[in-house]
């Protein structure tokens, strides 16, 4: 009976390890096209290795011989698909394996939260800014000696942790309100336009007239609004709740001469609300529809030409001309929200985007995602991915010789400035936390639906800033 | 006998303890000390005594949450009961296609909750599309469309076990009753419904369970939108724990509030039962 | 009476099969959706994919790539199967021993296990997935030994139940015939289980094969995926929601268990009921 029992374990180990190996076949065939599983087949083959202890050792040792391996966190879920194949052509070169996981919307804390928790933590990645680096600069190793620190243009691109460099900003980028030129230039067009040239629109007045028209006059010029749907599902709200609520930050900084506060007044909420208003009035949806609009809906809306304007950044060049739309049918706008000499004003231009090493991952695997990290911003695949595919503006020398990114969002940046035009830079990234972002797009929400007063996103405001600012400084 | 068996403790006894202690016991053990501490990971935890406690009930979101989760366990527990009962009764009458109903209606069940929930998203959003409203325009909202999605789930589930209570009803009663002149409804209310009430105490009992740690459907269905107001407490625990940078404890310390309640209501239930069954 | 009996009973007939086609309609617009371009779907959820709106398999193809649904479904298959098995075997092993072993050491197992049956998971969760994460059991194997642990409970209170109600004579007689505890028990005390396994197997399967936030916490992301998490990564992991994909791959969630379903009614239902009767 002993022996039954012994050969029905045995079975049923056969079995298992039987699947996992399907498991992990049918991993990579279907590698190529999957656009998350892992690209590392060492990795695979040594999980179904695991299993069977024989083999177990010997792939421990070829582990230990190796150069260790590679786990990015990646935030930017718009370019998911470009970082999995650099992380396989990488790994095809060098058989470094580099694993590219990329966080849900919205997701991105949390998700890092409970992966660096885990014994194969994240060995890259990234954190938004100074107060992100508050959170995770513990984990954050001196990227002071590497040789991607060499590289950097200037100390404005690098966050500092007292001497030490925790963070490095690995691409540049500029948001406003993306118009369709061609739909743009047929409204000018039509009797009674309010302008008759989209460079007459210099400030908040202009905007509104000429959203408030398009409004008007939809049926004549065949869209469905002015603006796409201000979606707030949380693939979208970040429009809103972070880049929009720059602006108001901005210009209370500029008024100040700061750069960061405990305790935000408010001054231009305002002229957050007439912007706001505007998103929600002059678009394709009704404002009591937001709660479920997504940003694929307003991605889509812009790029089938049902609206003029759409509120995003340099990031949404692919995903807008996936329809038809050619680059002689972008152009940008700066974000007017009505401040004072806000004719001067350009597009909003920073990074939220740093790269991070975790100073907590072994040896190995530090040096094999510098090494990785070198590989990407110097082989001619790396630049090349970041550059042409990624259209990522970045920050480091060696991309000037040949590897400029260039799309009419990018060039529409560069006018701005040589027109000499002030960049507003990006102060979203003293925001004091998740939280506060949560509750002032919930407050803009239930505005927006006529389910909540304004003077909840006044509160959830500055009273938030407030509170976040000193749970987060305890 | 009982001797020659207990040397056989590591056979049959010991796996299962091993991963119970894994699984269940030291998990739960250090869940507890944990809500009195400040911590990121287990490794740096530090003793603050009851300060997390104290900070859960400072928290309105945890107070709605509890609300809502309240009063949504009740309206589900009646209306998934009530229906199930009435669908088992007709059911037991011996119409055509009986087994055909009983198949499909069971089948939401097997479906699980993340899947249920992004398909009544789609359908509700899609009806109240023509109201110009979506689920997530306000808490109402998503609460009668987690009523109508647990209804749609469960009342199949409920059914087979009421139907089989039911079936267990020995015809000579009823027939007895209507010998002795009663009416339908008092047939129901004084001969049927006594003798199923263990599948009823069952059914509550799991229902309410349910109802009270719902998460998935919570989460697929609306994910707590408008402004965390449809959030249900696991879900609300668990954005405490993950989503918050600093209140780990207070997420911890809440899981316990709400243990505590779990065990209070299964308690409260488990004594009834017991009556009952004294009465019988 | 009799006429009138068959005539209530063909309206009731019909009334039902009214309400059974209501019951399974949203299933079915989810799979009429899945056959339309993703911009159609939460505009216009109830009509027929016609003309450019419909895109054939688009929506599958394309669903099946993104979350790498096939590894999701061998993983989920491969979890769900080997824990039940795990459960069903540790369990009743643990069930008899301790109902058979009487002494302080083992009700206080018996208790334990009552009491976890009502610890909410959210309670463990974080402790949980650490200590799986410290032991390394955050591959499809190891989260089967996490699933025998927390589901124990239930289980072990189940078969306890059971063999409370197996009379001792026949393991007697067995052991005097010289059979070793071992023997009695595949021999003599397993197939008098069987119903009880069947009962444990089906609610433990139905609990496994759906669960979203145990795995999710505990499995490697990197590697493993089961099918409900890869669904829920479809909402935002790529930046935007594909709904058409979306809906095709909630039809390819659920297929599988409406053919399990379908080929094991009398024992899900069987299960069901006897596990309620007995929890």
């Amino acid at each position: 009976m002993k022996k039954k029992l012994v050969s029905v374990l045995l079975c049923a180990s056969m079995i298992s390890t039987a699947l996992v190996g399907c498991g992990s076949s049918e991993t990579s065939t279907t590698e190529e096209a999957a656009t998350e599983e892992t690209v590392a087949e060492e990795t695979t083959e040594e999980t179904a290795t695991e299993e069977t202890t024989e083999e177990a050792a010997t792939e421990e040792t070829a582990a230990a011989d190796g150069e260790g391996s590679v786990y990015y966190l990646n935030f930017k879920p718009e370019q998911d698909e470009q970082w999995q194949a650099l992380a396989a052509t990488y790994t095809e070169e060098t058989g470094v394996p580099v694993t590219v996981i990329t966080a849900a919307s919205g997701t991105y804390e949390q998700t890092l939260k409970s992966e660096i928790a885990k014994t194969e933590a994240p060995t890259l990645f990234q954190v938004n800014g100074p107060v992100g680096l508050a959170s995770w600069k513990d984990y954050c190793y001196d990227l002071k000696d590497t040789e991607l620190y060499s590289y950097v243009k200037s100390d404005d691109f690098v966050l500092k942790d007292g001497d030490a460099v925790s963070g490095i900003a690995y691409v540049i980028e500029t948001y406003g309100i993306i118009y369709n030129k061609t739909l743009l230039a047929d409204y000018c067009a039509l009797d009674g336009a309010v302008i008759s040239d989209a460079s007459e629109i210099n400030n908040f007045e202009t905007l509104k007239a000429v959203a408030d028209d398009i409004q008007a006059r939809k049926d004549e010029l065949g869209v469905a609004g002015a603006f796409t749907s201000a979606g707030m599902d949380s693939s979208s709200d970040w429009r809103f709740k972070t880049h929009l609520a720059n602006l108001p930050i901005y210009y209370e900084y500029q008024d100040k001469g700061i750069g960061s506060t405990d305790a935000i007044e408010g001054t231009y909420l305002d002229n957050y609300k007439q912007i706001w208003d505007l998103y929600i009035t002059d678009s394709t949806c009704a404002p009591a529809l937001l709660s479920s609009k997504t940003g694929n809906d307003a991605a889509a809306e812009f790029a089938t030409g049902m609206a003029v304007f759409y509120q995003n950044g340099t990031w949404e060049y692919s995903n807008i001309t996936q329809d038809g739309l050619t680059d002689d049918d972008l152009g940008m706008l700066p974000i007017y929200i009505g401040a004072e000499g806000e004719e001067n004003q350009g597009l909003c231009t920073g990074s939220e985007n740093y790269w991070c090493v975790n100073k907590n991952a072994s040896e190995a695997d530090i040096q094999a995602t510098l090494d990785f990290l070198t590989w990407v911003v110097t082989s001619d695949t790396g630049r090349n991915s970041l550059a042409n595919d990624m259209g990522f503006v970045t920050p480091f020398t060696t991309f000037d010789d040949g590897y400029t990114a260039s799309n009419p969002l990018i060039n529409a940046a560069d006018e701005y400035i040589a027109a000499g035009k002030t960049a507003v830079s990006w102060n979203f990234s003293s925001i004091p936390s998740e939280t506060w972002k949560d509750n002032v797009g919930n407050a803009l929400l239930e505005y927006a639906q006529g389910t909540g007063e304004w003077s909840a996103v006044e509160t959830a405001f500055v009273d938030g800033w407030k509170t976040e600012y000193e749970a987060a400084n305890q | 006998m009982e001797k020659s068996i207990k040397k056989y403790f590591p056979i049959f006894a010991l796996p299962t303890l091993i991963a119970f202690t894994i699984g269940f016991i030291i998990p739960f053990v250090l869940g507890v000390y944990l809500s009195f501490c400040n911590f990121t990971t287990i490794n740096d935890a530090k003793f603050i005594g009851i300060d997390n406690y104290t900070k859960i009930f400072t928290d309105e979101t945890f107070v709605h949450a509890l609300w809502y989760t309240a009063l949504f366990t009740v309206v589900s527990v009646i209306t998934i009961n009530v229906i199930a009962f009435a669908i088992a009764m007709l059911l037991t009458k011996g119409i055509k296609g009986t087994n055909i109903f009983r198949t499909v209606f069971f089948m939401p069940n097997l479906i699980g909750g993340i899947v249920l929930g992004y398909i009544w998203q789609l359908i509700l959003n899609g009806v109240l599309l023509y109201f110009e409203r979506t689920l997530t325009f306000s808490a109402t909202y998503g609460f009668w469309g987690l009523i109508v999605l647990m209804n749609w789930q469960q009342i199949g589930y409920m059914m087979i076990i009421y139907i089989a209570g039911i079936q267990n009803v020995p015809g000579e009663l009823i027939e007895a009753a209507k010998i002795d002149g009663a009416t339908s409804g008092q047939i129901l209310r004084k001969v049927t419904i006594p003798m199923v009430m263990p599948s009823i105490t069952i059914c509550s009992f799991l229902t309410l369970t349910n109802s009270f740690k719902l998460f998935d459907q919570n989460l697929a269905l609306t994910a707590g939108a408008p402004s965390n107001k449809s959030q249900m407490l696991a879900l609300n625990i668990y954005d405490t724990f993950y989503g918050r940078v600093g209140w780990e404890g207070v997420g911890q310390a809440k899981a316990v509030v709400f243990f505590i309640m779990v065990a209070i209501i299964a308690v409260i239930q488990l004594g009834a039962t017991r009556q009952k069954e004294v009465q019988q | 009476m009799g006429v009138r009996k068959a005539k209530h009973g063909g309206i009731l007939t019909f009334i039902f099969s009214l309400i059974s086609i209501l019951w399974v309609c949203p299933i079915v617009i989810v799979l009429i959706n899945s056959f339309k371009k993703k911009s159609f779907i939460s505009n216009e959820p109830f009509s027929i994919p016609t003309g450019k709106v419909f895109v054939g398999l688009d929506n599958y193809i394309n669903g099946i790539e993104k979350i790498d649904f096939f590894s999701a479904f061998f993983n989920s298959l491969f979890i769900t199967v080997g824990s039940v098995f795990v459960i069903v075997l540790c369990t009743s092993m643990c069930g008899w021993y301790i109902t058979r072993v009487k002494n302080k050491f083992t009700s206080s197992i018996y208790y334990l296990c009552v009491f976890s049956m009502i610890v909410p998971f959210q309670m463990v969760m974080f402790t949980l997935s650490k200590i799986a994460d410290m032991l390394k059991l955050d591959n499809p194997l190891g989260i089967i030994l996490v699933y025998l642990g927390f589901g124990a409970g239930l289980a072990v209170f189940m078969f306890c139940g059971f063999v409370k109600s197996i009379p001792l004579e026949i393991e007697e007689a067995a052991m005097i015939d010289g059979c070793t505890p071992i023997q009695t028990y595949f021999q003599i005390v397993l197939p008098v289980l069987k119903p009880t396994c069947i009962t444990v197997a089906i609610l433990q399967a139905m609990w496994i094969w759906n669960d979203y936030l145990l795995p999710y916490l505990v499995l490697d992301l990197k590697k493993y995926k089961t099918i409900p998490i890869a669904i829920q990564y479809l909402k935002g992991g790529y930046g935007s929601v594909d709904m058409g994909a979306m809906m095709a791959m909630l039809i390819l969630a659920i297929i599988p268990i409406v053919i399990f379903y379908l080929c094991c009614q009398k024992y899900i239902i069987e299960g069901v009921i006897a596990g309620a009767v007995k929890g």
